[in-house]
């Protein structure tokens, strides 16, 4: 009886299933695009190209940020501030951002319709709505299978949020496992990598030292993929172990750690950063919590200056280390806020009119996409919603948004089918 | 004083929201601003209550103080200006702080104010000359101890004058003497201020109001409770009093059927009652009857209310703040 894989294993070998492959090889000309596919993949793979997300769980505003309307009725008491592009104002609330522009689009423009937490964390996640048989898989399970090489041995998606409040949005969907978040909710620090405290670290390098002798005598004379597949899961675990040090920050040069500030937001983007260095594709740093319903400007005098510093040392970092043209820095949030101000001087969810930013690898440096009307009640030039921003996500970091997964038999692209990225965002 | 006895007599919708309201002794008019960046005078008697409105700020308008003609501004953009009242004539524009201000205070012979900014800075000011005269600085953190920005709310003079007290995000608050700048000693309400550490991290609250009793042996401070769900301010208001000489707390009192912060405090001339105004959601009066020791009576606002000028020995209540002016009269 044959059986159909729902799920991948991750073994390279194991993209395609016989069956679907025999299938699309019939039709001869599927069957060469599929190895064009995977001749692109696996370049793509050797650009080593990464992802930091900066996620601001329970919505940031867009007016305290990036999309600005001072004097307006609805504008708040901030004003804004010019860039270092010309005519391009941000909040001022953003100094350091606004001097260093130049690696950053604004898009104004997202009506991602949906105003619930946890829905929408899971629309901004995925570009998507799950189906009720097929759950998708984020952004970036996506990003650890496209981006992640085979042989690396350091983590493929790292998820860091202390926070307790908008947890359990993220997930691997049909991908599976192997493509799953490492979580980082307690600390920092990854939990159960550690080698035993009842093995010494001799004893423990005479054990692999073991290991390695059994396994390639047993490997003398035999030709398996299944053995190599083995042997790689191994040293990606011992990798995985040995990674603990990157994430300890006081590995860190102290000028470093003091350049990115005494936070915690801070310390896990720096965090971030050597992941990246080191070879991760996709790090997420959630940072808790911007709902806020009551004391909307109090709450973002805290929060926004923190992310303007942290975001512009990030970038800054990255670009003296040559790390910026590979790095795609985006920062997101379920939805923006509401243009009313309430009567606790809060703001509300709002779904239907907002900002993110996309810095760094192959992204217009200096650019704003879309816009608003006066008041910021809705979008009136470019407006997108979360497909066309993952397309334009994945299209930056030379993904084809239109790519094939294949769950059994049924193809199922990056995003949904015929979404175009947005080229007026890309470099 | 009959403090069950009130009214709304007055409920005048608006656009914008207000933060600030200084009364013209003897009348029914008033300087009102807020949301919009305006000034505005009105004249809540009248039909058309609007009597005439000027561009004052680039920010959100936060304090106003009279003195005869002479109407100070204080707003979000950092900067004092002096008006003539009686036409709006700008007389003169001053950078006072680096940051917000706050709140802003008239001292009781009418010759001085105080701003408060958060820039963590109480600075003393000539009405008359519009000059600065003294600035403390230096007992307010810029930090909190979570390293984000700090913010220094509130402040108020002594019936003396001599004395002036303010308050930051954390509770801390310091009493200074007016004429020397120097710090007279400090007192901590920790309760006010919810830092979040592990849900939401960040901070809600701090003391947003002060008032010295008339005999000045005791120093109210408003502000609400501990907060569970940091979102919203879902705490009730919460009034502390100190005998500041000896820094220490001798009451405390909660809004228990109001939620949020308390921004006005104002004791009667009498001394034995006091008043606390504020809100979230809705709005609200509360009456604090000292000898009992008890929140007295509690009055729901229709609006959250942000600021509030009494006259008449507390008869007439002219409170600001969500889309509307109300005026609560003594019956």
């Amino acid at each position: 009886m044959n059986k159909i894989r729902k799920n991948y294993c991750g073994s390279s070998e194991h993209d395609v299933s016989r069956r679907q492959f025999l299938g699309t090889a019939a039709s001869g000309i599927a069957g060469a695009s599929l190895l064009a596919q995977n001749a692109l993949s696996a370049e793509l793979k050797k650009q080593g190209k990464s992802m930091i997300l900066l996620w601001l769980a329970g919505g940031a505003s867009q007016f305290e940020t990036f999309d600005p309307k001072p004097g307006a009725i609805t504008g708040g008491p901030f004003q804004s501030i010019q860039t270092s592009t010309p005519g391009v104002r941000i909040s001022e609330l953003m100094p350091k951002m606004a001097a260093r522009f130049k690696d950053t689009c604004v898009i104004r423009s997202l009506n991602t319709k949906n105003g619930d937490h946890g829905s929408a964390s899971q629309l901004m996640m995925r570009g998507r709505k799950d189906e009720a048989s097929l759950k998708y898989p984020d952004m970036g399970a996506v990003l650890a299978r496209e981006l992640g090489k085979p042989e690396s041995q350091v983590p493929d998606y790292v998820s860091f949020y202390l926070q307790s409040e908008g947890r359990n949005f993220s997930g691997s969907g049909f991908l599976g496992a192997r493509f799953g978040p490492m979580e980082l909710s307690k600390s920092v620090m990854p939990e159960n990598i550690n080698k035993p405290d009842h093995i010494s670290e001799i004893d423990f390098q005479d054990r692999m030292a073991l290991r390695n002798l059994w396994s390639k005598n047993f490997e003398k004379g035999r030709v398996s993929g299944t053995l190599a597949s083995h042997q790689q899961a191994f040293l990606r675990v011992n990798g995985i172990m040995d990674s603990q040090k990157l994430f300890d920050v006081t590995n860190e040069p102290q000028k470093i750690r003091n350049q990115y500030g005494p936070t915690q937001f801070a310390e896990q983007v720096l965090i971030a950063r050597r992941l990246v260095e080191s070879g991760v594709p996709f790090v997420r740093v959630g940072r808790a919590w911007w709902d806020s319903h009551g004391q909307n400007f109090e709450t973002h005098q805290e929060l926004v200056p923190e992310l303007d510093h942290v975001m512009a040392t990030l970038l800054t970092d990255l670009e003296d280390r040559g790390m910026l043209k590979n790095t795609l820095v985006v920062t997101l949030s379920e939805f923006g806020r509401t243009p009313g101000i309430n009567s606790s001087l809060g703001r509300d969810h709002f779904a239907n009119a907002w900002s993110c930013s996309l810095s760094g690898c192959g992204i217009k440096g200096g650019s704003v996409y879309g816009k608003t009307d006066e008041k910021g009640d809705k979008v009136v030039e470019g407006e997108i919603g979360a497909a066309r921003l993952f397309a334009t996500i994945y299209k930056a970091l030379g993904i084809n948004p239109q790519k094939n997964y294949y769950v059994g038999s049924r193809p199922v692209p990056l995003t949904d089918p015929g979404t175009e990225p947005v080229k007026e965002v890309l470099a | 004083m009959n403090y069950t006895n009130y009214k709304v007599d007055k409920n005048l919708g608006r656009q914008d929201i207000l933060f600030a309201v200084a009364r013209v002794p003897n009348s029914s008019k008033a300087y009102v601003a807020g949301s919009d960046f305006k000034i505005h005078e009105i004249d809540f008697d009248n039909a058309k209550p609007d009597l005439r409105s000027f561009p004052g700020h680039s920010s959100y308008i936060t304090a106003l103080v009279l003195k005869d003609d002479t109407l100070v501004s204080g707003a979000y953009d950092g900067k004092l200006s002096w008006w003539k009242a009686s036409t709006g004539e700008k007389i003169k524009t001053l950078d006072a702080h680096k940051k917000w201000i706050r709140q802003a205070a008239l001292s009781p012979d009418g010759k001085l104010f105080a701003s408060v900014a958060d820039d963590m800075a109480l600075r003393i000011w000539d009405i008359k000359d519009a000059k600065m005269v003294r600035e403390m600085t230096g007992e307010h953190k810029p930090l909190t101890p979570n390293d984000f920005q700090s913010m220094l709310y509130a402040c108020a003079f002594n019936s003396d004058g001599k004395l002036v007290a303010t308050a930051d995000k954390t509770g801390h608050i310091v009493v200074w003497e007016t004429h020397t700048g120097k710090k007279v000693t400090s007192m901590e309400a920790p309760i006010m201020y919810t830092w979040d550490p592990n849900a939401r991290r960040h901070s809600i609250g701090g003391p947003r109001s002060l008032a010295f009793s008339p005999d000045s042996k005791l120093l109210a401070v408003g502000g609400t409770g501990k907060i569970g769900n940091i979102d919203h301010l879902e705490a009730n208001g919460r009034i502390e009093v100190f005998n500041w000489e000896k820094s220490e707390r001798v009451h405390e009192f909660v809004t228990d059927k109001s939620k949020g912060l308390v921004e006005h405090l104002e004791f009667h001339p009498e001394g034995n009652i006091l008043l606390g105004a504020g809100g979230a959601g809705e709005g609200f009066l509360a009456f604090i009857d000292l000898k009992e020791k008890k929140v007295a009576h509690q009055e729901k606002a229709a609006m959250n209310i942000h600021a509030l000028a009494s006259a008449d020995g507390m008869k007439s209540l002219l409170a600001v703040g969500h889309h509307k002016v109300l005026h609560f009269k003594m019956a």
